[in-house]
């Protein structure tokens, strides 16, 4: 166990290497320029030449890139070359509304595609099956943007039961914040009522982000389910008379749960980069708007720290599924 | 000496007689003036100042003070008074800091004292004397004297930034002093007439000087602290900054200008709402008491709505097919002038739902010079087009050229799309490039790389000369560094480049006029670029706002604002 963890340890720095190198290579081969868009459009000689050098962007590619590492390993994930702003902070602010965000939309997908999966196995081929399907292919074949408008329009403007986007109501004192995940931190403050506000505003995004969840996860547990039911193991069981609640729960679900646990790593580690369309539609400031807006104005080191960082976290998940294997089945080894 | 004075009884005439004044304001104010002057001991200037435009401390708020919800399209990711200008960010920097001049009460923009009771200029206009208030207190408590004055100006001249980039074209560091608390002197580098116009669009907010230097970091003059903290002493301050998300002011109650409406706000909550869509839902919810940048398409439906109301008006921001005059086909005088014959201007505005508002010049409606009757003026013609086509080399076509537009833009690929169908009946093709805004940027500072057509908004002070040189003269584009987009014509004319020098520097009022018209006849003769049309600001309102005052900006002037569930 702890030599495979040493060993994957060691590989992270390697894999966030070459991922630094990619972007910072591409970030600086895509045309534009950076500096007169920050500089503003009646910016004098002077003032271009000045930030240019302020940046280090008058150096050597292999200069640059090596003065951006330095800062990065002594914990200065640089400036914004637009704003100003530091990165590093930007990127824990923006990345704490997405890991709200994706840890409520996950629960509420589990919570929805585990029961429809099971449902679906159960009764295979009959209408409770081919509701559940219809549930699962439905929730990825609409675009999720339009989904959240539709939820918008109804629930918001009609309705009036939610708010059409944003965190938190505005008209309300803005909770004291310790983790920066809002549910989180208004109840460690215990100001319910923040805490149901918070909530009233996750709804439909957490809703929106879900259905992805909710698809997979019905389509990948269902399909490992029906295969599981027919191995010998489960026919021996119920030949010995084990009660078929017991069945479900203990030798099929703790077997079939192990390529759904896989999926979600990739899935959670997909999410905590952020869901654009989301974001934009809905207003919810997670990282994925803060990248895609460094991207459209070649904002070079936001670029690089929202990579990186995004980078980080899909690696953490994905070694933390790794470990999950051996909890859910010991006979997994992690060599 | 020129000698400037705010008479604010001059000026609710010449208001009334523009028609910025409506007659029942105008009857208001002569019966305060009457009041006034029958009440012994109070000055007459002093009451006509309640009534016209200048606020008075403790005015009447009738209506309770709420808080006031805006949809804003656009982050504010630094309020840095010496660092840039984008819509948003001076929408909140107007609200947090005090300038020397207010230029939001109308449009075209007049220009209203701030701090500045009386300003004074030379005779030829190189030295400017301010005369500040003493009432003026930072939000700390501390009083705002001409030392700050010269601090904040000076600290943006140092940094160097986007707002510095106008300013210091006329102002250097040492240009700017302090005799007293209350007089600022500024000695320009060259004489500028128009030099108080200026410094009432560029909005330099005036900092604590106390405040910056207490946090500075580096030398940086406070400014990295100043990115989401303020120093100022404007009608509100900052309760709750959430970075990418919401920016929450309080109202200052005891802001010492007062509160010019019947009732005021208790605070604002600037939402960040980037797709229109939402903005528009949230306005129909009520969520949103404003959301600004409306699409078009949605003023029916918000018009339709019983509680809410759009207001449609045009400002600065101007879209301008440029040409490239050094390069490929567009070089040659004819064949700009065929393309400018070629455009179905009336399609293009159709296309826009009729919320367009051409132009007929290089000077949008708004800039002093802008001239209506202009000559020659470009409509669709294709007789015309044809006679300058068959001028060219390129009469029997089998060209190609390339129209870039910004990416996902469809307003500017609509225009693309009008003239590629045009173009198609001349054997000569439209390539539409849509690109990313550092991308143009980028191909628009030297001709080699310039686009043949790019389709590029601008916007500049209410100032004539601004317009013309930065985009006309060779100087703004020809030098080491290149150009800047609103340069990407890469237009040389030696006749305009002198004429725009001696207007730069010229303060004889009639000479300028002179010059602007020049001017713009011969750049209409030579078609460096298509002036297309004027933008819309299109802001949905929720009815109960009231004070509401357009201005030119695509955002709203809180101070001037409150909330009114009565009606």
């Amino acid at each position: 166990m702890l030599r495979f963890l040493a060993r994957r340890l060691l590989i992270i720095p390697l894999i966030l290497l070459g991922l630094s190198i990619v972007t910072f290579t591409v970030s600086r081969l895509v045309p534009g320029d950076p500096v007169k868009l920050a500089a503003g459009p009646q910016a004098r000689p002077e003032q271009i030449i000045k930030l240019t050098e302020e940046f280090g962007l008058d150096r050597p590619l292999p200069e640059q890139y090596f003065m951006y590492m330095t800062g990065l390993l002594q914990g200065n994930w640089g400036y914004s070359i637009s704003t100003k702003r530091e990165v590093g902070p930007d990127l824990v602010t923006y990345f704490a509304a997405t890991l709200e965000l994706t840890i409520v939309s996950t629960l509420i997908g589990l919570a929805v595609g585990i029961p429809l999966a099971v449902v679906s196995a159960r009764w295979r081929d009959r209408w409770p099956d081919h509701f559940s399907r219809f549930i699962s292919i439905g929730a990825v074949s609409v675009p999720v943007f339009w989904i959240a408008i539709v939820l918008q329009i109804v629930l918001a403007q009609n309705l009036r039961l939610l708010p059409v986007s944003g965190r938190f109501d505005p008209r309300m004192s803005y909770p004291e914040t310790y983790t920066g995940l809002l549910l989180l931190d208004t109840l460690i403050g215990g100001n319910i009522p923040a805490f149901l506000t918070t909530l009233r505003y996750l709804i439909i995004p957490a809703l929106c982000q879900s259905l992805l969840v909710i698809a997979l996860v019905t389509r990948q547990l269902r399909g490992d389910l029906l295969d599981i039911v027919r191995k010998d193991f489960v026919l021996v069981a119920r030949a010995n008379g084990i009660p078929e609640r017991v069945i479900w729960t203990r030798y099929l679900m703790k077997n079939a749960l192990i390529a759904t646990v896989s999926m979600m790593g990739f899935l959670i580690g997909f999410q905590l980069g952020g869901a654009v369309l989301i974001e934009y539609v809905l207003d919810w400031p997670g990282i994925g708007q803060y990248a895609l807006k460094a991207a459209l104005q070649l904002d070079f080191q936001p670029i690089m720290g929202s990579t990186l960082f995004i980078g980080c976290v899909v690696v953490l998940v994905n070694l933390i599924t790794d470990l999950l294997y051996r909890v859910i089945d010991p006979r997994i080894g992690l060599s | 000496m020129a000698q400037n004075h705010f008479d604010p009884t001059r000026k609710m005439v010449e208001d009334f007689q523009a028609g910025r004044v409506s007659r029942r304001e105008f009857l208001k104010f002569v019966t305060a003036l009457t009041a006034g002057v029958a009440t012994a001991g109070v000055p007459v200037i002093a009451a006509a100042k309640n009534v016209a435009k200048a606020p008075v401390r403790g005015t009447l708020n009738q209506v309770e003070p709420k808080i006031l919800i805006y949809g804003g399209s656009q982050d504010i990711a630094t309020i840095d008074p010496f660092d840039r200008t984008d819509y948003s960010i001076a929408a909140i920097i107007r609200q947090l800091y005090d300038r020397l001049f207010r230029f939001e009460g109308g449009w075209p923009q007049p220009i209203e004292p701030g701090l500045v009771q009386e300003w004074s200029s030379s005779a030829d206009a190189s030295e400017w004397t301010f005369k500040i208030t003493d009432q003026a207190r930072f939000h700390d408590g501390s009083p705002l004297t001409s030392e700050d004055v010269v601090f904040s100006y000076q600290q943006t001249l140092k940094a160097q930034k986007q707002r510095s980039s106008l300013l210091s074209g006329f102002l250097d560091v040492d240009g700017i002093t302090a005799p007293d608390a209350t007089t600022v002197v500024m000695k320009l580098k060259i004489p500028y007439g128009s030099f108080d116009r200026l410094l009432a669009f560029l909005e330099q907010p005036i900092a604590s000087k106390a405040i910056a230097l207490a946090n500075e970091v580096d030398g940086d003059g406070g400014a990295a602290y100043l990115i989401d903290h303020e120093a100022g002493s404007g009608p509100f301050r900052i309760k709750n900054w959430q970075i990418g998300s919401v920016y929450e002011l309080e109202a200052v109650e005891d802001y010492w200008q007062g509160w010019p409406g019947e009732g005021r706000l208790s605070g604002v909550v600037w939402q960040k709402t980037e797709d229109a869509g939402t903005r528009k839902l949230g306005l129909l919810a009520g969520n949103f008491d404003i959301s600004d940048t409306i699409s078009s398409t949605d003023i029916e439906e918000i018009n339709a709505n019983e509680t809410t109301m759009v207001s449609v008006n045009y400002g600065l921001l101007a879209g301008y097919l440029k040409y490239n005059t050094q390069a490929g086909p567009t070089a040659d005088p004819n064949f700009r002038k065929f393309l400018a014959y070629s455009f179905d201007r009336q399609a293009f505005a159709d296309s826009q739902q009729g919320y367009v508002s051409i132009m007929t010049g290089p000077l949008p409606e708004g800039v002093p010079g802008y001239d209506p009757d202009l000559d020659p003026q470009y409509s669709y013609d294709p007789v015309k087009a044809k006679e300058h086509l068959d001028m060219t080399e390129f009469k029997d076509g089998g060209i190609s050229i390339d129209f870039v537009y910004v990416s996902g833009l469809d307003f500017e690929e609509a225009g693309g799309l009008i003239l590629l169908a045009e173009l198609q009946k001349y054997n000569i093709t439209l390539n539409l490039v849509p690109k990313n805004w550092p991308d143009i940027v980028g191909a628009c500072t030297v001709p080699e790389s310039g686009p043949h057509i790019a389709f590029i908004f601008d916007a500049f002070p209410p100032l004539a000369d601004t317009w013309l040189i930065e985009k006309y003269s060779s100087k703004s584009w020809d030098r080491p560094t290149g150009g800047s987009y609103q340069a990407c014509s890469f237009y040389k004319n030696e006749t305009v480049d002198s004429l725009l020098d001696e207007l730069r520097l010229t303060t004889d009022t009639a000479r300028i006029d002179a010059i602007v018209q020049e001017v713009q006849t011969i750049i209409s003769n030579d078609a460096p670029d298509m002036p297309l049309y004027v933008t819309p600001n299109i802001t949905g309102l929720n009815k109960r706002v009231k004070g509401f005052t357009y201005y030119g900006d695509i955002s709203v002037d809180f101070w001037r604002l409150w909330l009114d569930d009565a009606t």
